[in-house]
């Protein structure tokens, strides 16, 4: 149960309240960051919601909604604080699809879990994956499908950041894919939704 | 039609006729079509099959004499992209046209309809559409009343007429030469997906489900009658066969279930119904998952679907609906692509076993077969389906 009313407002999605309760705690000088742990602890809870059939992707796409506008708030205040960080994770939508719906809600959930996500975008060239994750060290990277001739891009991208000899996991995440695809493309993990992916990271960074 | 043709013709119809109706025909019929995968045993690029519309009625001719299957999906693009072109569309990106020349075609998702174009939306969509939506959408039609506008509009017509005329020509030519029968004619949407794909976007029409509901249903209500008159004039008189409704965000877990009885359903019901009244059978194209809406999917009107079993579980789909609707499926797309063709052969006899029993099943493979679908395992498939599927 929780007790922090600014994460029971996201819980229960009241956007309005949100937004109320973050000006309120601003004013009263609270720090940006133990705001942002509020909205962080509501967004889990929504996430634990997902994850056990609760919630749907119509709660979870107006969670990020509510997050969204509750971080634009916040923004300015958060500038100068570094905010804790549980390790880099490297994401972005393969090569040829340019779908971000499903990687964005993944991004937020990391986000909200405390990882520094490099979210790359979509339509994402092979050397940007392999640059980000040499140039971030991730442990982690995901990459995002939504089309099915995309494989052969994500079996390359693949391909190309094994060569590289980096020492990361990569977890591919779509809704039609299988562990058929996983090994198909060789890589370490898949996820058909969001929470399978959180629960990945946290088992990787644990 | 010569008269080998001919009797091919009729066995095949009878087959597709006697499965839709539920009834138990003299083997389980076929259906499959020729998708983006064929474009690899071609000689051209995707840009080419998708432009050229020679090229991509070609490599269908090439394959049919060995395609052994009831009921044909057609060819391997969904449209021809210059009609859209003509007028500027904002709405997709086409191979070599914004995209690889080798990469399929994209949807551009954006909230083309904004909140606020609700009121005017519901009071009169058709002019809504004409006045505001169009020239949203559409470089070349910025300004309906304009020179530039009305010579783009010609030009996207005149591309679409020579496209059917074109397409119409194709299906003639394939069914004499090959008697292959049709799989739908027309076509119809869902009023949520209507609303939710092209005009408020997925991420547009959930936020509604919260901030508006009212105006979502309301809006749903409105496109009704639409929905049935589009799926009636795009097919003629025919009500033999079935139109196609590719359906979208009631796959779980889209929609809460609340919303999805409430927003998703009713208005949806009612085209089916509207349609069914007409005698037009709606080929209900639930790819994803629509296991936990299958009891509310069974109360539909006796026959009045064909259910394709995408991610649907089948054992579910078989004794919920089974008896009273038609179910097509039992061949899981990941397969054709990742499988041998003796798993692929293992799958169709497990399939049959499972689903064909007392008929009003068609074999098929669930939702979209990819780009990267074997062309063996296809044959596989179709080589099983007769070693098997005879009553």
């Amino acid at each position: 149960m929780l007790t922090d009313t600014l994460a029971k407002a996201i819980l229960d999605l009241e956007e309005e309240q949100v937004i109320v309760l973050v000006k309120e705690r601003l004013a009263k000088g609270d720090s940006p960051l133990d705001i942002v742990e509020s909205l962080q602890k509501g967004m889990s809870e929504v996430g634990k919601l997902f994850e056990t059939g609760e919630f749907f992707l119509s709660e979870l796409v107006m969670c990020g909604e509510i997050m969204k506008d509750a971080m634009e708030v916040l923004e300015p205040h958060l500038i100068d604080s570094v905010s804790g960080n549980k390790g880099n994770i490297v994401v972005g939508t393969v090569k040829g699809d340019i779908h971000d719906l499903g990687k964005n809600i993944v991004v937020m959930l990391l986000k909200g879990a405390g990882y520094n996500v490099i979210d790359l975008g979509v339509d994402v060239p092979i050397e940007n994956f392999v640059e980000a994750a040499k140039e971030s060290k991730a442990p982690l990277i995901g990459i995002s499908v939504l089309l099915t001739g995309c494989q052969e891009a994500m079996k390359k991208t693949i391909d190309a950041i094994r060569a590289e000899g980096l020492n990361t996991k990569v977890i591919i995440g779509g809704n039609y894919i299988d562990e058929l695809v996983r090994e198909y493309v060789g890589a370490d993990y898949f996820a058909n939704n969001a929470s399978d992916g959180l629960r990945v990271a946290k088992q990787i960074f644990s | 039609m010569n008269e080998k043709v001919a009797k091919l013709y009729q066995e095949r119809l009878n087959r597709y006729m006697t499965a839709l109706d539920c009834g138990k025909p003299d083997k389980v019929p076929v259906s499959f079509g020729i998708g983006d995968w064929i474009v690899k045993h071609t000689e051209n690029n995707f840009q080419e099959i998708f432009y050229d519309w020679e090229k991509s009625i070609k490599a269908v001719d090439d394959i049919l004499p060995e395609f052994d299957v009831d009921v044909f999906g057609g060819g391997p693009t969904l449209w021809w992209p210059p009609m859209w072109d003509a007028i500027g569309s904002k709405l997709y990106k086409f191979p070599g046209m914004g995209l690889d020349e080798n990469s399929t075609f994209q949807f551009v998702e954006e909230e083309y309809m904004k909140a606020e174009d609700y009121d005017a939306f519901i009071a009169n969509p058709t002019e809504w559409i004409a006045t505001t939506y169009l020239p949203r959408i559409s470089t070349e039609f910025e300004n309906p009343s304009s020179l530039r506008g009305i010579s783009a509009l010609i030009r996207s017509s005149v591309a679409f007429a020579e496209y059917n005329n074109y397409m119409g020509a194709s299906w003639g030519k394939w069914t004499v030469e090959h008697g292959v029968v049709g799989q739908f004619t027309g076509m119809t949407k869902a009023p949520f997906d209507t609303l939710g794909d092209a005009l408020r976007s997925m991420k547009g029409i959930l936020l509604d489900l919260r901030r508006r509901p009212e105006k979502v249903a309301a809006a749903c209500e409105v496109i009704v009658p639409h929905n049935i008159n589009y799926a009636l004039s795009g097919a003629g008189a025919d009500t033999r066969f079935p139109c196609f409704a590719p359906l979208h965000r009631g796959s779980y877990p889209f929609l809460n279930p609340y919303q999805w009885e409430n927003y998703y359903w009713p208005s949806f019901k009612a085209v089916i119904e509207g349609l069914w009244a007409k005698g037009k059978r709606t080929y209900f194209y639930a790819e994803g998952d629509w296991t936990p809406y299958l009891e509310k999917i069974a109360e539909l009107p006796d026959k009045s679907i064909v259910f394709d079993i995408d991610l649907t579980d089948a054992k579910k789909a078989k004794e919920i609906l089974g008896g009273r609707f038609c179910l097509i499926g039992g061949m899981p797309t990941t397969l054709l692509t990742y499988g041998t063709p003796e798993k692929v052969k293992e799958q169709v006899k497990r399939s049959i076993d499972e689903l064909a029993g007392d008929g009003g099943f068609i074999l098929g493979a669930g939702g979209v077969v990819m780009g990267d679908a074997k062309k063996e395992n296809i044959m596989a498939m179709l080589e099983a389906a007769r070693e098997y599927g005879t009553y």
